[in-house]
């Protein structure tokens, strides 16, 4: 269970997150909202990148603020980026190391993670290419592989399908919902694309302006009126 | 792969063998001492290509390099190599003190920060001068100067020119080494960017801090193997201007390749002295590096290494298609 208590984080005078609290309990959630909402802060925060005015972060009872950033990896944090962090001048299976290595464990051990990991996303055959030749679908699966290397207890995806064509998006999609039932993580998805996150995510988190305005079954989620006018109403406007 | 890695082999062993036979006595020292900077070049390069980091101290850290090796030369009879060693581990304990309040600052301000080093150790050595085998601490005597051993294996030049090349291979091979494990990819990564690099669990102060112990072990090494060439080293050798220049020519030279450091190193030792020799002014020399300097800042980001290797990746390719 990931547990965001009274999340308060200001940047100067922007509120960007407004006591925003939610127990996500589903394999797969989805937190969603228009530009600028919180979603990438939300991530930060959990990540380590920034500290919150207040508030708390629990996962599976683990305080995760606690953590200093780089340790949180090894606890089973991973991530991946909006915009794609891939090293340019690493191969795909030296991207995937890059990971492994700062995780416990012989080397073996970890040679074997990171081969199942590039096994998972389907991206064996890329293996030696470097990062800077690869298209961005590419850039994605190897972020999943990445995100799935060791035992990852919550994996965070910020827009994984952004600038992918809808078939791209269905398969990265399936990977995600797979990602969640081969390991133990708990997946949390951003992403603007709400048929996605529909279609993979059992729970959503509806943010605005850094305030909550909805969170439960995506579903019922996206029935509601607060919810139509605050993002959809922004979407159709 | 391996054909191509026993032939380099070969002739890296053909290079060191040779080279020293067939240059002249004036040429053999230029080259120990274009070998020597070749350490320092390295450093910067790696820390430049691998990290992104400016390092404006490198000449200035093999002054350090040097002052230890000269220091422990003098006041005991270990052999060579471990003051040699001694000098190298001690610069690449300050480069990683350095490194503590360069771990905040990016950019600009982290070249600022290497160059006040840089200057800070300029004054020092100017003051103090190098160990010639004198009393005290400082060690500086003034009308004598006791003697440099050199290796037992490499006591004439010729010799102590291949000893050079050797090092200097093994530290191309630790630079690789590291290339191609963790702490490569957590370059990598870091270069990248902090966060990305925080994402993936990598300490980002410990492998920044390590990348300058590294750089300043092989500028250490550099400025220790100089000493024993020379026998005495000069303040003005490795003046804060003398890190900068360095530090351009790696720009122009090329970072990302090995053989960069090695045409840096020609650049900033051998060029010069060819002039000289051409009865060209050495000044005139500043001015053909500033123009090369822009031309590798405006057109070759990879250097004239960069541009050999695309002029390589090309050739190669039209092999393989006659082959084809
Ligand atoms: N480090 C920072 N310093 C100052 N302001 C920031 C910082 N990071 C984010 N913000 C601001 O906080 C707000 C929320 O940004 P955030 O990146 O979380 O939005 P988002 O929901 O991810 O939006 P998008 O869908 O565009 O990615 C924005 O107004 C942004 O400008
Ligand atoms: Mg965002």
């Amino acid at each position: 269970m990931i547990v965001l208590d009274k999340i308060t984080i200001r940047f100067g005078g922007l509120v960007a997150l407004d006591a925003v609290s939610a127990e996500f309990t589903a394999a797969v959630s989805g937190i969603i909202g228009p530009n600028g909402a919180g979603k990438t802060t939300t991530m930060n925060l959990i990540s380590g990148f920034i500290t919150p005015t207040s508030g708390k972060v629990l996962v599976d009872g683990d305080d995760i603020l606690r953590m200093p950033p780089h340790q949180r990896t090894r606890w089973g944090l991973r991530r991946s980026f909006q915009r794609e962090q891939i090293a340019d001048d690493l191969s795909v299976w030296e991207n995937v190391l890059a990971i492994t290595d700062n995780l416990p464990g012989s080397r073996s051990d970890r040679r074997t993670e990171a081969e199942q990991a590039i096994d998972f996303a389907g991206v064996g055959k890329l293996r030696h290419r470097l990062g800077a030749s690869l298209n961005t679908y590419e850039r994605r699966l190897t972020d999943l592989a990445r995100c799935f290397a060791g035992r990852p207890r919550l994996i965070m995806l910020d827009e994984p399908a952004g600038g992918l064509s809808p078939e791209e998006t269905d398969h990265l999609g399936a990977l995600v919902v797979r990602m969640a039932r081969l390991s133990d993580a708990k997946v949390l998805v951003i992403d603007h694309d709400v048929d996605l996150i529909q279609r993979i995510c059992s729970e959503t988190l509806v943010l605005d302006f850094g305030r909550r305005i909805a969170f439960g079954p995506t579903r019922e989620v996206l029935n509601d009126p607060a919810v139509k006018a605050a993002y959809l109403g922004v979407e159709h406007a | 792969m391996k054909v191509t890695g026993l032939l380099a082999a070969f002739a890296v062993i053909a290079v060191i063998g040779l080279l020293p036979t067939i240059l002249g006595g004036q040429w053999i020292g230029i080259f120990i001492s274009t070998t020597c900077f070749a350490f320092a070049a390295m450093g910067a390069g790696f820390m430049y290509s691998r990290l992104g980091m400016v390092s404006l101290a490198q000449v200035a850290l093999m002054g350090l390099g040097g002052w230890v090796t000269l220091r422990l030369n003098h006041a005991t009879d270990l052999p060579f190599e471990v003051n040699l060693l001694g000098g190298a581990v001690a610069t690449a304990v300050l480069g990683m003190l350095l490194a503590l309040p360069a771990l905040r600052m990016r950019g600009l301000y982290l070249a600022l920060v290497t160059l006040m080093v840089a200057g800070g150790l300029e004054v020092v050595f100017t003051a103090f001068q190098f160990p010639n085998g004198g009393a005290g601490f400082w060690g500086v005597g003034t009308s004598f100067s006791a003697p440099m051993r050199r290796p037992t294996i490499a006591p004439d030049d010729a010799n102590y020119l291949r000893y050079c090349l050797a090092v200097l291979v093994l530290g191309f091979l630790l630079i690789e080494a590291h290339r191609r494990s963790a702490p490569g990819r957590a370059w990598a990564l870091i270069r990248r960017s902090e966060a990305a690099a925080l994402a993936s669990g990598v300490n980002v102060t410990f492998y920044k801090t390590w990348a300058f112990g590294l750089s300043g072990l092989l500028a250490g090494a550099g400025g220790g193997l100089l000493a024993a060439s020379l026998g005495l080293l000069d303040a003005a050798t490795f003046r804060a201007s003398e890190s900068v220049l360095l530090f351009a020519l790696v720009i122009v030279g090329g970072a990302r390749f090995w053989y960069g450091a090695i045409l840096t190193a020609f650049l900033y030792r051998v060029a010069p002295g060819l002039l000289n020799t051409w009865g060209v002014d050495a000044d005139l020399a500043l001015v053909f590096f500033g123009a090369a300097l822009l031309h590798a800042v405006m057109t070759a980001p990879d250097g004239i290494a960069g541009q050999i290797n695309d002029l390589l990746g090309k050739v190669r390719k039209e092999q393989t298609r006659d082959r084809a």
